[in-house]
């Protein structure tokens, strides 16, 4: 069972349209893109930092970057989506590593702690994504998903899977190589 | 590993958020400037992307919407807006003025009661929350049948310059607190609730010392003043 909504091309080229029009100063355009793309957004900047407001406070920011920024984007370097999920997971990893204030606030989680399967399970089964990090043994596709979804750092990985930093980073590199060669 | 192979893996540590400090910059000057290794990381984006649509949504609503639209116009948001509510009130609640000179509760409430003496049925509060530190009692923040809710100072508050006070309340665990006003010296003010839920019995208030313009993260930042839970009037 997958929670995932299919991103078809449609949504792809509204996002898009919207951001050219930002970049030409028209602020309906960014109302557009709060409308198809703002849940969905908290929800992934939720996961990272655990918190309903912490999630709006990374959705947020990243809507003042788009807005001014999004004269940057270049269609033919990249999908808009993936340039508004980019800039969506700068702003909430931002706030994430802000030590100082986050520490702080860790009694505050509303989220249970991160578990890398879960993620994983809600991919679509016709995933390459999910195709390829199923191949990989467990704990090296942890590193993936916890890094990516949940936002862990080298350190936090090391600390929740019990091994040294080093073994840490070399399974992420060792990871992603095997998943880039699986994926293409 | 080949040189190839690791500059895909650096790309990708790079997507998965991995890099900080130097690394991190060192990476965003080379997207800047090399093509290819800007395509290594647009590739890696594309592949971890189908994790973004796995995320369940969650409310994104009109209140964030107008955070961000307060934003674009680049005007300092929430400050003037609660300067000319509160004008409104002053205007049109003159007696106000005398009670927010008055240092005690029992001056408080005759200044209310005299001047709204008429109207008395609908001026009683129908709740009360009490700012404390410790022992020393603050301000009170009132709400009203008719929906406002007011906060009233007891006491004198050293504002060092470039600073103000913000009042916030927590409707919800879930929703965190909520900047409900900003004021340069403490004095009575009309609280802009006007986005939340009514406030509920034993729900949080509290006055923090803030930046002048208000915190810049949206959430409480300097030192807690008074706080205080409200409960119903008898």
């Amino acid at each position: 069972m997958t929670a995932a909504t299919p991103t078809d091309s449609a949504t792809e080229a509204q996002v898009a349209a919207a951001i050219a029009r930002c970049a030409a100063g028209e602020k309906a355009a960014l109302r557009v893109i709060y409308d198809i793309e703002a849940q969905r957004m908290v929800g992934v900047a939720r996961r990272m930092l655990r918190r309903q407001d912490l999630a709006e406070e990374a959705v947020q920011d990243a809507f003042m970057r788009v807005w001014r920024s999004a004269r940057t984007f270049d269609p033919q370097k990249g999908a808009a989506r993936s340039w508004l999920y980019a800039i969506l997971r700068n702003c909430a990893l931002t706030i994430l590593r802000d030590e100082s204030r986050f520490s702080a606030d860790e009694d505050a989680a509303e989220e249970a702690a991160p578990m890398s399967e879960s993620a994983l399970a809600r991919l679509p089964e016709t995933s390459a994504l999910r195709r390829c990090l199923e191949r990989l043994d467990a704990k090296r596709r942890s590193v993936v998903v916890l890094a990516y979804v949940h936002g862990l750092s080298h350190g936090e990985l090391a600390g929740k899977l019990g091994v040294p930093l080093g073994t840490v980073k070399s399974w992420v590199r060792r990871s992603l190589i095997s998943l880039q060669e699986c994926m293409g | 590993m080949t040189a190839e192979q690791d500059n895909k893996a650096l790309a990708g540590e790079y997507v998965l958020g991995l890099l900080e400090g130097e690394a991190k910059m060192t990476v965003e000057r080379r997207i800047a400037s090399d093509a290819d290794f800007a395509r290594e990381v647009e590739a890696w984006r594309s592949r971890l992307a189908a994790f973004d649509d796995t995320a369940d949504p969650r409310a994104a609503g009109d209140t964030l919407w107008s955070r961000i639209e307060a934003g674009l116009s680049g005007s300092p948001a929430r400050a003037p807006e609660t300067q000319s509510l509160w004008s409104r009130f002053w205007d049109s609640l003159p007696a106000l003025r005398v009670a927010a000179l008055g240092s005690s509760v029992a001056v408080l409430l005759l200044a209310v009661g005299l001047s709204f003496a008429i109207r008395a049925a609908n001026q009683q509060p129908v709740m009360v929350a009490v700012l404390v530190d410790g022992n020393r009692t603050g301000a009170v923040v009132h709400t009203f049948a008719d929906g406002r809710v007011v906060l009233l100072p007891l006491a004198q508050i050293d504002v060092p310059p470039g600073r103000a006070i913000e009042v916030w309340t927590l409707p919800s665990r879930e929703r965190g607190p909520v900047s409900v006003g900003l004021m340069s010296r403490a004095q009575t003010l009309q609280l802009s609730l006007k986005d939340l839920p009514a406030p509920k019995p034993d729900q949080l208030f509290e006055l923090t010392l803030e930046p002048a313009t208000g915190s810049p993260t949206g959430r409480p930042t300097g030192p807690i003043l008074f706080k205080g839970n409200t409960a119903l009037a008898l």
